[in-house]
C-alpha cells in the first residue's frame, strides 16, 4: 500500500472574482517525483504556495503527512522549497545557509555540520562550505538551494520551476542529478514547472493544469501516450490536432471523418471515447510514418499518400509537413538516417497505426 | 505647387554620442562656487578673524574650547542628535518594513501619510508640538484636568520637547532611507527562511535585520546630521532653556554680533558632522562587503 504524503481536498483560491485554482483533488503518494505540469497562469504556483503554507485556500482541506493543515504556518509544515531564483542568504555562507534549517530546529553544533557535509555531499558540493553565494555559478547556487532545502530531511521537498534560470545543458545534467537525489533521498518531490519535457524526464507522476483545474493527471507514458483532451495534447510533446467526428466501423473500430470529412482514418477503438462525442482526434508526428519505413509495422493502418511541403532538418530527425491526399496537413517526424532526398514537392506514401489515431472529446 | 525634394545628406550623419566631458558640469559647479564654496571659505576666514588685532588669531578658537557654556552646547547638541537619530530609526523601521512588503491599496495610503509631514513647513510643525507640549498645553491642560498632577510636566524647553519636535520632522527621511535598503531583500528570502523553521521573530533577526543595516546606517546619518543642523525646532521647543549650537550661532551673530566667533561655533558644527558623515559611510560600505550584497 502506499502512503499517501500530499493530499488536497476540493481546494479552490480565489482573489477578488478570480478564480485561480478551482476545486483541485490531488493525493502525492509518498516517495515519488510528482510534476504539477502547465503554461503560466494556469495555478500551478498557488497550489504550491498553498501546499507550502504561504497562502490559505479560500476553501477545501490540504493534508500533510494526514494532518489537516489549516492554521499550520509555513515553519511548522516541516516541508522543504527550492525556489527558480534560489533565494539563498546572500550574508551568509554555504554552510551557513545549507545548515540554516537545521539551525533553526535548535540542533547542536556538531549535527548541524554533520547535517551540512551530508547535504553538500549529496549536491556535490564538498568544499565549497565557506564561499558566498555571489561566488558561485548559477548552478552552484541552485545546488546550494537545494542542498540547504534537503538538509532539514523534510519528507516532501517542493521545487518551484528551479532550473527555469539554467542554460539548456546545464539544465539537462541537473535534471539528472534532481532524479538521482529525489531517489537516493526516497523524498517526495513536488515539482512545478511550465517545461513538458522537464516533467516527462523526471517525473513518476505529471499532473496537467490548465485554467485551475486538473486537466490530466498520471504517468508521463499515459499522458504522451492517451491524452485525454486537446490541451493536452498540444501541451505535452508535439501533435498533429483536427477537428473530427467519428462512427463505428467495421471490426469494432472506429470510422473517423477529418477536416471537411473528405479524409477518412480507421481508428482502434479506445474504451473511454464515445463515438458520438469525439470532437478531435490526435495525431503524435512520430506516428507518421513513410509507407516504406512502416514496413515492418506488425499492426493494422492506414494508408495514405501525400505531397511534401516543407522539411525542416532538425540533425537526428526531419520535421515534415504533408499535404494529404483529403486535404489535410500532417506533420510528421522521420529519422533522418536514410532520407536526405525527401525534399518539398515529393510525393510520399505514409502510413498511421490505427492505434496512434486518438480520438479526443474537447 | 509644392515641390518635394528627396536628397541624401551630403556628410554621412554622426551618431549621437552622449557628452562625455565635463561641460554639463559647468552650471551647477558655478551656482556651488558662488554660492557654496565662497562663502565656507568667507566663514572658515572670518573664523580666524579678530575683532580688535588685524592679523589672522586663533583668539576665538581658544574661546570656544575653553567656555564651559559653549562646550555644554556642543555636548547637548551631540546628545540630542543621537536621540533623535535612534528614536527616527526604531519609529521608521516597521513603517518602512510595512511599505517594502504591503501589497494592498492601503500601501499607498499609508505612504503618502509617511511623507505627508513634509508638505507643512517646518516651523508649522514645530508650532503644532508647542501647543501640545507647553506647561499650558494639551497635555499638561489634560492631565492637571483629570488631577493626575498638580504641577506641569516639564515637557518642553528641554531635551525631551526638542527630541519630540526634531523626531517628527525628520521621521519621513528615515522611512525613505530604509525603505530603499528593505525593498532591494528579495521576499523570497523570507519564506525560504520560514519554511526552513524559522519563526517570524528568527526571520527578522537573522534575514532581514543583518540584510538591512546599511539601511539602518544611512537613516541614523541622514538623522543625525538634520537634527545637528536644524534651527528652527530646538529654537521653538527647546528655546532659551536648551541651547544648540545652531541656535547659538545664530545669537552669537544678532545678538552679540561676534562674527569670529559665531563662525567658529559653525566649523565645529561642520567638522562634527563631516565626522559622523565620513564615519558612516566607512561602515556602510565594510558593512555592503562584510555582508556579502
Amino acid at each position: 500500500m502506499t502512503t499517501i504524503d500530499i493530499e488536497l481536498l476540493s481546494v479552490s483560491k480565489q482573489f477578488g472574482a478570480n478564480r485561480i485554482v478551482d476545486d483541485i483533488s490531488l493525493a502525492i503518494p509518498k516517495g515519488k517525483f510528482v510534476s504539477i505540469l502547465g503554461p503560466s497562469g494556469c495555478g500551478k504556483t498557488t497550489t504550491l504556495n498553498m501546499i507550502a503554507g504561504f497562502e490559505a485556500p479560500s476553501s477545501g482541506q490540504i493534508r500533510i503527512r494526514g494532518r489537516d493543515q489549516e492554521g499550520v504556518p509555513p515553519e511548522a509544515r516541516k516541508i522543504g522549497l527550492v525556489f527558480q531564483n534560489y533565494a539563498l542568504f546572500p550574508h551568509m555562507t554555504v554552510a551557513q545557509n545549507v545548515g540554516f534549517g537545521l539551525k533553526m530546529q535548535g540542533r547542536p553544533r556538531e549535527e548541524i555540520a554533520d547535517g551540512v557535509s551530508r547535504a553538500l555531499k549529496s549536491v556535490h558540493l564538498e568544499g565549497f562550505e565557506d564561499r558566498y553565494p555571489k561566488e558561485l555559478s548559477g548552478g552552484q547556487q541552485q545546488r546550494v538551494a537545494v542542498a540547504r532545502a534537503i538538509a532539514p530531511s523534510p519528507s516532501v521537498l517542493l521545487l518551484d520551476e528551479p532550473l527555469s534560470n539554467l542554460d539548456l545543458k546545464l539544465r539537462e545534467a541537473m535534471r539528472v542529478e534532481l532524479k538521482e537525489i529525489q531517489e537516493d533521498l526516497g523524498m517526495t518531490f513536488i515539482y512545478v514547472t511550465h517545461d513538458q519535457e522537464e516533467a516527462m524526464a523526471m517525473s513518476d507522476r505529471i499532473i496537467v493544469m490548465q485554467g485551475g483545474v486538473v486537466a490530466q493527471e498520471g504517468a508521463p507514458a499515459d499522458i504522451y501516450g492517451s491524452p485525454r483532451t486537446s490541451f493536452v495534447a498540444d501541451f505535452i510533446g508535439k501533435s498533429n490536432i483536427l477537428p473530427a467526428s467519428a462512427e463505428p466501423g467495421a471490426d469494432r473500430n472506429l470510422k473517423v471523418s477529418l477536416g471537411a470529412g473528405k479524409a477518412v482514418l480507421t481508428a482502434a477503438r479506445g474504451d473511454d471515447v464515445a463515438p458520438d462525442n469525439v470532437r478531435f482526434c490526435c495525431i503524435r508526428p512520430e506516428a507518421v510514418r513513410l509507407a516504406e519505413a512502416a514496413g515492418a509495422l506488425d499492426e493494422p493502418a492506414n494508408r495514405l499518400t501525400g505531397t511534401v511541403q516543407k522539411v525542416v532538418n532538425l540533425g537526428a530527425y526531419i520535421e515534415a509537413w504533408m499535404l494529404v491526399d483529403g486535404g489535410i496537413t500532417l506533420k510528421s517526424m522521420i529519422r533522418s538516417t536514410r532520407l536526405e532526398k525527401l525534399s518539398a514537392g515529393c510525393r510520399v506514401d505514409l502510413a498511421i497505426a490505427h492505434s496512434a489515431v486518438q480520438l479526443l472529446e474537447q | 505647387m509644392a515641390v518635394i525634394i528627396c536628397s541624401t545628406p551630403t556628410k554621412p550623419l554622426r551618431a549621437v554620442v552622449p557628452v562625455k566631458g565635463l561641460l554639463p558640469l559647468i552650471a551647477p559647479s558655478l551656482v556651488l562656487v558662488l554660492f557654496f564654496a565662497i562663502p565656507m571659505g568667507m566663514m572658515i576666514g572670518i573664523s580666524f578673524q579678530s575683532q580688535t588685532e588685524g592679523s589672522p588669531t586663533l583668539a576665538s578658537y581658544s574661546r570656544f574650547f575653553s567656555n564651559d557654556l559653549v562646550l555644554a552646547g556642543l555636548a547637548r547638541t551631540v546628545v540630542m542628535s543621537g536621540l533623535v537619530a535612534l528614536c527616527v530609526t526604531v519609529l521608521a523601521y516597521p513603517l518602512a518594513y510595512y511599505l517594502a512588503r504591503a501589497t494592498s491599496r492601503w500601501r499607498t495610503v499609508i505612504f503618502a501619510l509617511a511623507i505627508a509631514p513634509e508638505l507643512a513647513g517646518v516651523v508649522l510643525r514645530t508650532y503644532g508640538w508647542l501647543i501640545i507640549l507647553e506647561d499650558r498645553g494639551f497635555i499638561n491642560s489634560a492631565l492637571i484636568w483629570t488631577g493626575l498632577i498638580t504641577e506641569p510636566l516639564p515637557l518642553s524647553k528641554n531635551l525631551f520637547g526638542v527630541v519630540v519636535g526634531l523626531t517628527h520632522v525628520i521621521l519621513p527621511f528615515g522611512v525613505l532611507s530604509l525603505l530603499t535598503s528593505l525593498q532591494g531583500i528579495n521576499p523570497n528570502l523570507e519564506k525560504s527562511a520560514q519554511i526552513l523553521g524559522a519563526s517570524r521573530l528568527a526571520v527578522i533577526r537573522h534575514i532581514i535585520l543583518p540584510l538591512s543595516v546599511p539601511g539602518i546606517v544611512s537613516s541614523f546619518l541622514i538623522g543625525f546630521t538634520m537634527a545637528a543642523s536644524a534651527y528652527a525646532t530646538p529654537a521653538l521647543l527647546g528655546g532659551a532653556g536648551f541651547k544648540v549650537m545652531a541656535t547659538m550661532v545664530y545669537e552669537q551673530v544678532l545678538f552679540y554680533l561676534d562674527w569670529p566667533f559665531a563662525a567658529v561655533m559653525a566649523n565645529v558644527l561642520l567638522i562634527l558632522m563631516l565626522a559622523a558623515g565620513f564615519i558612516g559611510s566607512r561602515l556602510e560600505s565594510r558593512l555592503h562587503q562584510k555582508l556579502h550584497l
